[in-house]
């Protein structure tokens, strides 16, 4: 009977992965801060 | 005055490229250059205290996805402390958020749980909808990992302490005040990785149906986005809880999915998980050819990753198999390779389960 000799359904289970989303990091762009200044700038210019 | 106003002026620039540059770095992923040129423009430093706070934040992350956590932990309190002192109130809602997710990774619960709530509040007093959403991520996170922390070895899906049921239920409640706003938003990325969350919190807390129903939702999203390392884990989720559900078949054919997206996306580390898991379902299924075809697979790319437990669990799995068929010779040639690799590794109960 291969049933019997089979591996308990149980111990098969746990060797499943659960796969978890990314964390959501905040984020500071220097980028964005020097676009948005340089923008100030042109604005206060004109 | 002109040369130290020049001197200044030189300092600022060059710190400035040195940070924009491990700002590009980063966003390609490339994280250990990125913290060479963050280390470099803090070395020649800045006036500008939002410049800091930015170089000191991106620091913090580029070292968090680097798996450095002592080091994340470091920097994201440098930015906390900086935007508290400045006054900047969106500034210390990041900096707190960051360091909720350093800290929760470092399985300090409690202390990432205050975070979480500065986070929440400093974004409720700015009206900062998509910060309360994160915030309300973030919180589902911790209660997610704090659940599968405590007794988590032993009992199965739906069947654990009243202690980790409770730290489970909380993250299903701050996972769906979290979904009520993304779907507010429109933000479809977002709902994707909170419907992804949302499902594994069921399946743990048993609730194996929502789970599928999540996954699924999850899934579709990925797909919307063409992001096939999302589709893969749904896949790999969605075939967890079919397993439960006594749905062999329906499992075996999503490990089959996130199977072919592993070895698209060129990963052997989940290729192997995937083979594995095909090999645990072919075994539920009584089909135990297929199962020893896919935990062969298994046990050839845990040898190339020269990873030892994997390769004992692959021959620990067909040695059970091989006695599934009578193949008494062969069952024994894995087993003892089971009883060598539990040795190596200190493994005991794999080496009283292989002695068995």
């Amino acid at each position: 009977d291969h049933q019997s000799t089979a591996v308990p359904s149980s111990q098969v289970l746990h060797s499943d992965v659960i796969e978890m989303e990314p964390e959501t990091m905040e984020t500071k762009s220097l980028t964005d801060y020097f676009r948005k200044m340089h923008m100030d700038a042109v604005m206060t210019t004109c | 005055e002109d040369q130290s106003s020049h001197i200044r002026y030189r300092m600022e620039a060059s710190c400035l490229e040195l940070a924009l540059e491990g700002e590009r770095l980063c966003k390609l992923g490339d994280y250990h250059a990125g913290v060479s040129f963050f280390e470099a423009a803090i070395q020649v430093g800045t006036e500008d205290l939002q410049v800091l706070s930015a170089v000191y934040s991106q620091l913090g992350n580029a070292y968090f996805h680097l798996h450095d956590y002592a080091k994340a932990l470091e920097f994201h309190r440098h930015d906390l402390t900086l935007t508290r002192t400045i006054g900047d109130q969106l500034g210390e809602a990041k900096a707190s958020g960051n360091l909720g997710n350093t800290l929760k990774a470092l399985g300090r619960f409690d202390e990432a749980i205050v975070c979480c709530q500065r986070h929440l509040d400093i974004a409720r007093d700015l009206s900062d909808k998509v910060g309360q959403a994160r915030a309300f991520y973030n919180f589902g996170n911790v209660y997610h990992a704090k659940g599968k922390s405590v007794c988590w070895t032993g009992a199965e899906p739906g069947d654990f302490p009243e202690e980790v049921v409770t730290a489970l239920k909380r993250a299903a409640d701050y996972y769906d005040e979290n979904l009520a706003i993304v779907r507010e938003l429109g933000d479809r990325a977002a709902q994707g990785r909170t419907c992804g969350n949302l499902g594994n919190t069921h399946y743990l807390l048993g609730n194996f149906r929502a789970a599928v129903a999540f996954h699924e939702q999850r899934l579709l999203i990925a797909k919307e986005f063409g992001d096939r390392a999302a589709q893969r884990r749904a896949y790999c989720n969605l075939g967890n809880a079919f397993i439960f559900l006594g749905e062999f078949d329906v499992a075996a054919e999503h490990y089959k999915k996130a199977l072919q997206l592993a070895r698209q996306l060129k990963d052997r580390a989940v290729e192997a998980q995937a083979c594995y898991s095909l090999g645990n379902t072919y075994t539920l299924l009584h089909d135990y050819e297929r199962a020893i075809d896919y935990h062969l697979k298994h046990l050839i790319i845990a040898q190339d990753l020269n990873d030892r437990i994997g390769e004992g669990r692959a021959c620990w799995s067909l040695g059970n198999a091989h006695t599934a068929l009578g193949n008494h010779d062969q069952a024994m040639h894995f087993a003892e390779k089971h009883l060598e690799i539990c040795k190596e590794t200190g493994d005991r109960s794999g080496e009283l389960t292989a002695r068995m």
